[in-house]
């Protein structure tokens, strides 16, 4: 099997890393990253600052990253709590300011043109609170759509648009301290919607939707911000299905360090879709211990599950092609199968892989 | 100033929404008029000398220096308390995220507190009119740009407490030092000409916006002096705003570039 890192990875954070706005043609990027690198100062005892009261020891929480997104495009931010993709959507957002490196939005550097960033980027601010709880969800989009400048009659048809685009058009007039988490991840997005961006930063949209509402929210995001209204989005999340079912392409992050980009389809033929589980009644079957003393499928565990079926887990590579040519030879041979399916990779062990082939590409370089 | 009129809408819209609060604080406004107008009563013989050359009755002193002290406590108060509630609920990255400019941020922040303290000071000078406090009606456009004046000698103290909140999260008591020393050293409740008061105290009172303030107001709201008469106190109180506002929104500025990269605009 041909491994993300040797063939994607190493290539990929080579050629990001030789990435500079003018070289990346920045007029076709909505974001380009050159170096970033960001630390906070870390947070001492009492006795460690009476000790050395002269150091100041920081964290770094984005280390030289570099990327670019194109006009349009869906990109997903992968990575686990404190990768640092907040981080890095506060930096996008001119919220906090970079150590060193370059960014720039729509051709505005965050630093230097961090007002001009703010009328083509929106971030979507996850915390709930910072809605305004008194007012009805029309109030705080027209107070926000005031504040992007919009004037006159524009305001309210603005407003109502966007209701109408987040399905909250029948509770407009409903004070926001009575709204479902759902309905008000839905109107943050709206509020980042209202000022009509180019550029929209999601950071976790789903983490406290139900598994329902963040369904229906995926497909809201797919067909409507992204398909419709065209806006480039980048979408921060620690769940790879996400990933993989909204962004053309992906990058991962861990403890600051972008390890990969690639599109998700690499991702997840190379990295997501080798686990699958087979339900049967003859784990020991010959045709099966055939496969695995051949190397055709390989890491098999074996458990019984409640019903008295055996859950059979492997790791296949090829996709889903090679899956249902390995499926029909079972059955062929013989071994009663009653499931199926392919086993999400969790986003730790996906990690761990493209750490472990970027360690091993870099060796065999 | 669209942008700070849309937030104070916003900012109305929200307090209106919290009728008893409303209801009580006018009736407050009733509840503090009275004691005044009867303390003043019993002290108008005693103080009566000291506050001659400032319209002679105590009740219309007092209520000049309430009204000029709670324009004072909103100014330094409402901006660290709008910057601290703003990091806390996550409304203030909210607010940056938007095109709006940080003074038209400030301003919208805080620009109910202001209009809520002038119905507020309308209310209890009517009341005070009613218990017989006379006025000069026609220096009350004097006395409102005096108020403005006042106000804006006091933003600085306010930007910067709320540069200690963005950068440290406290406002290192600053409002309090402003109040207790405008209480104090301003001349609110008793006349710092009066021969009671040591010099070193008056010296000190000098250096407290609200004292040359609170002399300009009472002389054209209570004597009917004209705004050239009061000139030395304006100017007095136009040098502080000149000489601390630099200062007050140089803090603010650095401040908030600190809390941007230290990345704690929405930490508390």
């Amino acid at each position: 099997m041909s491994g993300i890192a040797a063939r994607d990875v190493v290539p990929t954070i080579a050629a990001v890393s030789d990435l500079s706005p003018a070289a990346s043609d920045s007029a076709s990027h909505a974001v380009v990253l050159d170096g970033i690198s960001k630390s906070f100062p870390v947070r001492r005892t009492w006795g460690e600052m009476l000790r050395h009261p002269t150091l100041s020891p920081r964290a770094p929480v984005l280390q030289n990253i570099s990327l670019a997104v194109a006009d349009g495009e869906f990109f997903g931010l992968l990575g686990p709590n404190g990768a640092g993709k907040t981080t890095l959507f506060k930096t996008l957002a001119t919220l906090v300011l970079p150590d060193s490196g370059t960014a720039t939005v729509g051709g505005y550097d965050v630093v230097l043109d961090a007002s001009k960033v703010r009328s083509v980027l929106a971030p979507v601010i996850a915390d709930e609170r910072s809605l305004y709880w008194r007012l009805t969800a029309f109030q705080n989009l027209e107070l926000f759509a005031k504040l992007q400048g919009m004037r006159g009659p524009t305001v309210h048809k603005r407003v109502k648009d966007v209701l109408d685009v987040v399905g909250l058009s029948d509770t407009a007039e409903k004070i926001v301290a009575a709204f479902s988490s759902g309905m008000k991840q839905r109107l943050l997005i709206a509020r980042a919607l209202v000022a009509q961006p180019r550029v929209l930063l999601l950071d976790e949209p789903t983490r406290s939707l139900d598994p329902i509402s963040a369904r229906a929210f995926r497909t809201f995001l797919r067909d409507e911000i992204s398909g419709r209204q065209g806006c480039t989005v980048l979408l921060a999340t620690h769940s790879a299905d996400e990933v993989l079912e909204l962004c053309t392409r992906v990058a991962v992050l861990d403890r600051g360090r972008l390890l990969a980009t690639g599109t998700t389809t690499s991702l997840a033929r190379d990295l997501g879709e080798e686990r699958y589980a087979l339900f049967t009644r003859d784990a020991g079957h010959p045709a099966l211990v055939a496969m695995v003393q051949r190397g055709v499928v390989g890491a098999l565990t074996k458990r019984e599950t409640e019903d008295g079926w055996e859950r059979v887990d492997m790791e296949l590579a090829g996709g889903m092609e090679r899956a249902s040519q390995i499926v029909a030879t079972l059955v062929e041979q013989g071994v009663v199968i009653a499931r199926f399916e392919r086993v999400p990779l969790p986003l730790a062990d996906l990690i761990d892989r493209i750490v472990r082939r970027s360690a091993e590409g870099a060796s065999h370089a | 100033m669209r942008e700070a009129l849309a937030l104070i809408q916003a900012s109305w819209r929200t307090q209106r929404s919290y009728r008893v609060s409303i209801v009580l604080s006018i009736l407050s406004l009733g509840v503090t008029v009275l004691p005044v107008y009867f303390v003043s009563k019993a002290l108008q013989p005693y103080v009566a000398s000291s506050i001659a050359n400032q319209g002679g009755n105590y009740f219309g002193f007092l209520v000049v220096g309430f009204i000029a002290l709670i324009f004072v406590s909103t100014t330094v108060s409402s901006i660290p308390d709008a910057v601290g509630a703003g990091i806390g609920t996550g409304t203030l990255e909210a607010l940056l995220s938007t095109r709006a400019s940080i003074p038209s941020l400030l301003a919208g922040m805080v620009g109910y507190s202001f209009v809520w303290t002038a119905v507020k000071a309308i209310l209890f000078l009517a009341l005070a009119m009613v218990l017989g406090l006379h006025l000069s009606l026609a220096a009350s456009l004097s006395g409102i740009l005096i108020l403005v004046l006042i106000v804006l000698a006091h933003i600085p103290f306010a930007l910067m407490a709320a540069s200690l909140v963005l950068a440290f999260r406290t406002t290192a008591q600053i409002p309090s030092v402003i109040m207790i020393a405008s209480g104090l050293l301003g001349g609110v409740y008793w006349s710092m000409s009066a021969k009671i008061i040591p010099g070193w105290v008056h010296a000190m009172a000098n250096w407290v916006p609200l004292a040359p303030g609170l002399r300009a107001l009472r002389q054209t709201m209570l004597n009917g002096a004209s705004l050239s008469s009061v000139m030395p106190d304006v100017l007095l109180l136009v040098g502080f705003i000149v000489m601390l506002n630099a200062i007050g929104f140089l803090a603010f500025t650095e401040a908030l570039k600190y809390a941007r990269r230290t990345g704690t605009l929405a930490q508390y």
